[in-house]
């Protein structure tokens, strides 16, 4: 379904992206770990068209939309979800208008089909009642799942997650976690979520890649990845502040051990 | 041989004149694609109507009261050398034929950069900033077309509009100073005033505005969708809209003077 072949990007003079390769299967859930600053949001930009990688491809049912034309590229967007970290709701809009958007400036809906699709994508994350309020209104929590909410309401086929629990707390990450699980069940999307947080990407992966120096270092299931032997897989799902990345840094920055 | 002393100066100067070559060519080219995007379909009346009501009657009464004062100030700074003269039933005719043809335009347009201008781009900053611009491509939804094209034609619009309303009311804070301190008729002012106003005073004096329109947009806009950083960056941003707007007004405001004047008086 979403298929990543060889792709690089680079923002001053550093490869972000090195020859990413990355395979998801239509219906799966792909999470993606890795360092911050290791490309993984910049892959989702990169498949959504906000940013453009200089060399690769990255085919989505068969088109490849490094290579497309506008037009075909915009008729792509339209299948693919991008839910932000921060949500990137729209603060001048309220919730109502935030989680319709797709539908006022993509649809001829009535006001009244349209009120009640936005009701029903809301009453899905969990949040009924709640379209008066505005952005600045919501917690973090909220302002992500209204987010989903957004993209939900454009029926997606592939949903792609940008941290979707960072700076959210336990019980709430938990919530989301399970909307996750319970979007791919019941709507069969295929989803890429990116974390730094493994609880997450064991609950709600399918298969999970970590990304390192701009590359694929492991890709497997996620009893695959705990079981890994890969040096820099273990340091990374242990969380343990020495090894192979933290070494690498060291010689990088010139820190001193 | 260019002496140690003249080297970076040069230097500094052709970076200079190089970045404000690339400031206008990114101005030119965000101008191109405005256009493009304002004559073809889809075309959305309500995004349009939400900025010119911002734009226009937003704008009113900070505009009336520059242009009430600068009429009263033009009346009393007029009186002091005419009255020498014996010649203060003319000033009347200077006060309209100088808002028309060149304050009203001018302050009304310099007004509303500090105004609208900033404002947008304190607003396309911060949506930058929170990745909005981000969100509006990932829902293939193009930010000019959406944010600029609305923001772009209202500006050109309502200028003008604002303008007919500022020389109106400076020609009114001119007749409080000639009626009440030097004692000219309303009837003998009126008369005044209509009678030294031609229509290539009007047309000259609107037909800028509609250009001073355009840039106050394209600056905006531009400045905003450049923002980098956070608060801080959308605060540079915008004190550099401000600023790079009143610049570019007043430099072509001195070409279409010199055009205007070429023009008509050849």
């Amino acid at each position: 379904m979403i298929e990543i072949i060889d792709l690089y990007k680079t923002f001053n003079k550093v490869h972000v992206l090195n020859g990413l390769n990355l395979h998801v299967r239509a219906g799966e859930t792909k999470v993606v770990i890795g360092r911050s600053g290791a490309g993984k949001s910049v892959l989702l930009k990169s498949i959504v068209g906000i940013i453009q990688p200089e060399g690769g491809c990255i085919r989505i049912g068969g088109v490849d939309v490094t290579k497309a034309s506008a037009a075909e590229v915009n008729r792509a967007r339209r299948h693919i979800g991008l839910v932000f970290q921060n949500g990137a709701l729209f603060d001048s809009f309220d919730v109502g208008e935030n989680v319709g958007f797709v539908l006022d400036e993509f649809t001829a809906l009535t006001e009244a089909e349209k009120r009640a699709r936005v009701a029903h994508t809301l009453s899905l994350v969990g949040l009924s009642g709640i379209e008066d309020m505005m952005p600045s209104q919501l917690s973090g929590g909220m302002r992500k799942r209204i987010s989903l909410a957004r993209v939900l309401c454009m029926q997606p086929e592939i949903i792609l997650y940008d941290e979707p629990t960072s700076e959210v707390d336990p019980v709430t990450a938990d919530a989301i976690q399970k909307l996750i699980i319970g979007v791919r069940d019941r709507l069969k999307v295929t989803s890429i979520v990116v974390t730094h947080d493994m609880n997450t990407a064991y609950k709600v992966a399918d298969s999970i890649a970590m990304f390192y120096h701009g590359q694929v270092i492991a890709d497997g299931t996620p009893d695959e990845i705990r079981s890994s032997r890969h040096p820099v897989v273990r340091q990374f799902i242990n969380g343990e502040a020495e090894g192979p990345i933290t070494d690498d840094e060291s010689l990088k920055f010139g820190h001193v051990k | 041989m260019i002496s140690s002393r003249l080297w970076p100066k040069m230097v500094s100067c052709t970076a200079a004149v190089n970045g404000f070559l690339r400031y206008t060519g990114q101005l030119s080219l965000l101008l191109g694609v405005v256009v493009r995007a304002a004559l073809t379909p889809p075309f959305n009346a309500y995004r349009f109507w939400a900025q010119a009501w911002r734009t226009g009657p937003g704008s009113f009464l900070i505009v009336a009261l520059v242009a009430l004062f600068v009429g009263m100030i033009i009346a009393l700074q007029l009186a002091y050398i005419m009255i020498k003269l014996s010649a203060e039933i003319y000033i009347p005719n200077i006060i309209a034929v100088s808002l028309a043809r060149e304050l009203a335009p001018v302050l009304t347009a310099l007004i509303v950069a500090g105004r609208v201008g900033a404002g947008i781009t304190a607003e396309i900053g911060s949506m930058v900033v929170t990745e909005q611009i981000d969100a509006l491509r990932a829902f293939a939804v193009d930010p000019v077309r959406y944010l600029v094209v609305p923001r772009f034609l209202s500006l050109a619009l309502m200028l003008p509009v604002l303008t007919i309303f500022a020389v109106l009311v400076g020609i009114f804070g001119g007749f409080l100073v000639c009626h009440f301190k030097l004692a000219i008729s309303a009837h003998m002012y009126w008369t005044m005033v209509i009678s030294s106003l031609a229509v290539k005073d009007i047309v000259t004096g609107l037909a800028k505005t509609v250009f001073f329109g355009m840039i106050i947009a394209a600056v905006g806009c531009l400045e905003g969708f450049n923002v980098k950083g956070g608060a801080d960056g959308v605060g540079q941003a915008t004190t550099m809209s401000v600023v790079r707007s009143f610049v570019l007004i007043l430099m072509f405001d001195c070409l279409f003077t010199f055009i205007f004047y070429f023009l008509f008086n050849a």
